[in-house]
C-alpha cells in the first residue's frame, strides 16, 4: 500500500542541494512512499534565527504551514533536521498550552487557517524506520555497499530536546548506524559522534572555530577507517562539504573524506550509479571512494 | 572567585528562569558543548559569568554561537536550562539591535521570500540545476501569508526601529 505524504522541503534542499530532493523523491518512491508537493508551504521557519529572536512569530508561520497539511488530511514528511524540529517543538507548546494555541490562531486566522492540533510530522528517517521497517529497506538493497565504512553523524536538531523530538538516545543514537548496515554497510565507531557539525560557529561569527571543530571530527572518523560521512540535516551536509573544501584549503589537513545524505547511499544501494545521486556537484570528491562502489 | 551580581536584568530572568539559580558551575556541560571551539566560550563563562556578572551581557556576540542543540540541558545534573537563558539574552539583543548582521538578513529573507537565505539573484542558476536533474523549477513562496502574520506579531518593527545597521 502507499503512503501519502505531504513533501515539507524546507529552503536549504531545494536551493542549494537539489540532488537531495531528487533522491527523496526516486528512494522514497521505490518504497511505495508518495509525496505530494505543496507549493503553500512556506519556510518552517528556521529555528535558530527566527524561532529565538521573536518566538510567536516562528509559531505562528510554523502553525500556518502545519494546518496546510492538516487542511490536506496528510502527515508532513521532512528532509530537514531544523525543520523538523521547529514543527514539532510548535506542535508540543501549541497542544500543550491552550491559550498559547487561541492566541497563534488568531495570529494566522488572516490567512484563512487554523492549527487544529492534529497535525504529525516525521523525519523521512522515521518514516523509513517505523512505517518502512528496516526489512524492507534491507529487500530494496540490489547493490549492498559492502566495501564502504560509512561515519554517521545524525545532528543535533532530531535528538533533542528528547522529550519533544523523541527520536533516540542524545549522547548515544543508534539509528543511523542500523540504517548503514540495511545497505550492507559498515558503521564506524568514532568518538566525536554526537559533536554538533559546527554550522552556527560557521554562519554566526567563529569560522576558525569552526574549521577546528570540522578538523577533530574529520580526524575521528578517519581513524576509525571510515570512507564518507552519512548524514540527514542539509545544514550538517554543507558544513561536512563546503565547509570541509574550505578548511583544508587552509586551516585543517586535507581528509577527502566525502559526505552523502542518507538518501543518497540509499540511491545507490539501490542500484543508481555515482553520477545520478548527484556525486559531481559535491565540493568533496575521492576517487578510492568512487572504486569501493561497485 | 564569588561570581559578582550586577546584571541588571537579572531579576526578570531568575524570575522566568528560576533553575538557573541551582548551577553550581560543575562545567560538565562545556563537556558537550559545540561552541567551546570559539575562542573565550563556554557555557559556564558565557552563561553563568556573563549572566551574573556582566552588567549587559546580551552585548556578548559568543550567544549567537549557541545552535540551540539542548546537549548542556540534557547533561545537566542539576536539570538547569542554559539554552533558555541563552535564547532570552539573543530576544533582548535582537531588540537592542545587537544581533549580527547574518541573524538579521535572514530574517529580512524569511519575510519577504519565504526562504531562510537570499536566492533570487542566484535563481536562474539554482533552476538550472535543478531543470538538469528534471526537478521543478523554484517559484516565489506565499509571502502575503507571511506578512499577514508579521503584521501582527509586530516582527517587522522589531527590524525597522531596531539600532542595528
Amino acid at each position: 500500500m502507499t503512503a501519502k505524504y505531504a513533501f515539507f522541503k524546507g529552503c536549504f534542499v531545494p536551493v542549494r542541494l537539489p540532488w537531495v530532493e531528487k533522491a527523496a523523491y526516486k528512494t522514497l518512491g521505490n518504497l511505495d512512499i508518495q509525496l505530494v508537493d505543496v507549493d503553500e508551504f512556506t519556510c518552517c521557519p528556521e529555528p535558530v534565527g527566527v524561532g529565538i529572536v521573536d518566538n510567536l512569530t516562528w509559531l505562528a508561520i510554523a502553525a500556518r504551514n502545519l494546518a496546510i497539511a492538516e487542511e490536506k488530511n496528510l502527515d508532513i514528511l521532512t528532509i530537514c533536521n531544523g525543520c523538523t524540529y521547529t514543527l514539532r517543538n510548535t506542535i508540543h507548546k501549541l497542544n500543550e498550552n491552550k491559550t498559547l494555541l487561541t492566541k497563534v490562531n488568531e495570529i494566522i486566522a488572516d490567512t484563512g487557517h487554523s492549527y487544529k492540533g492534529k497535525a504529525k510530522v516525521h523525519h523521512f528517517v522515521e518514516v523509513l524506520r517505523d512505517d518502512v521497517g528496516l526489512k524492507k529497506l534491507k529487500n530494496s538493497v540490489k547493490r549492498p555497499l559492502s566495501e564502504l565504512t560509512v561515519a554517521t553523524h545524525t545532528g543535533c536538531h532530531i535528538l533533542s530536546p528528547k522529550e519533544v523530538m523523541n527520536f533516540d538516545n542524545p549522547f548515544d543514537p543508534t539509528t543511523l548506524d542500523d540504517f548503514v548496515v540495511a545497505l550492507g554497510a559498515t558503521p564506524a565507531e568514532y568518538d566525536m559522534k554526537t559533536m554538533c557539525c559546527g554550522w552556527t560557529l560557521m554562519t554566526y561569527g567563529a569560522r576558525e572555530g569552526a574549521y577546528k571543530l570540522l578538523g577533530d571530527k574529520l580526524s575521528d572518523m578517519k581513524k576509525a577507517k571510515a570512507d564518507c560521512v552519512a548524514v540527514i540535516c542539509p545544514q550538517c551536509f554543507y558544513q561536512f562539504d563546503m565547509g570541509q573544501w574550505i578548511a583544508s584549503r587552509k586551516d585543517i589537513p586535507q581528509y577527502s573524506l566525502p559526505v552523502f545524505f542518507y538518501l543518497q547511499l540509499l540511491d545507490l544501494a539501490m542500484g543508481a550509479n555515482i553520477e545520478e545521486v548527484g556525486y559531481s556537484l559535491h565540493k568533496v570528491q575521492n576517487l578510492s571512494l568512487v572504486a569501493k562502489i561497485r | 572567585m564569588p561570581v559578582q551580581i550586577q546584571y541588571k536584568a537579572k531579576d526578570r530572568l531568575l524570575k522566568k528562569y528560576p533553575k538557573i539559580e541551582v548551577c553550581l558551575k560543575c562545567n560538565t556541560c562545556a563537556i558537550v558543548d559545540p561552541v567551546i571551539y570559539a575562542n573565550g566560550f563556554s557555557p559556564t563563562n558565557t552563561f553563568i559569568n556573563n549572566v551574573f556578572s556582566a552588567s549587559e551581557p546580551e552585548k556578548n556576540p559568543n550567544i549567537w554561537l549557541c545552535v540551540s542543540c539542548h546537549k548542556c540541558e540534557e547533561i545537566c545534573p542539576y536539570e538547569v536550562k542554559p539554552v533558555e537563558v541563552i535564547e532570552a539574552l539573543k530576544d533582548e539583543a535582537f531588540e537592542k539591535g545587537y544581533a549580527p548582521e547574518a541573524i538579521r538578513e535572514e530574517i529580512k529573507q524569511v519575510l519577504t521570500t519565504g526562504y531562510a537565505f537570499p536566492i533570487f539573484q542566484s535563481l536562474a542558476y539554482i533552476n538550472r540545476i535543478r531543470g538538469n536533474l528534471g526537478l521543478k523549477t523554484l517559484q516565489e513562496r506565499k509571502i502575503e501569508d507571511i506578512k499577514k502574520i508579521v503584521n501582527k506579531t509586530g516582527l517587522e518593527a522589531k527590524i525597522v526601529g531596531g539600532k542595528s545597521r
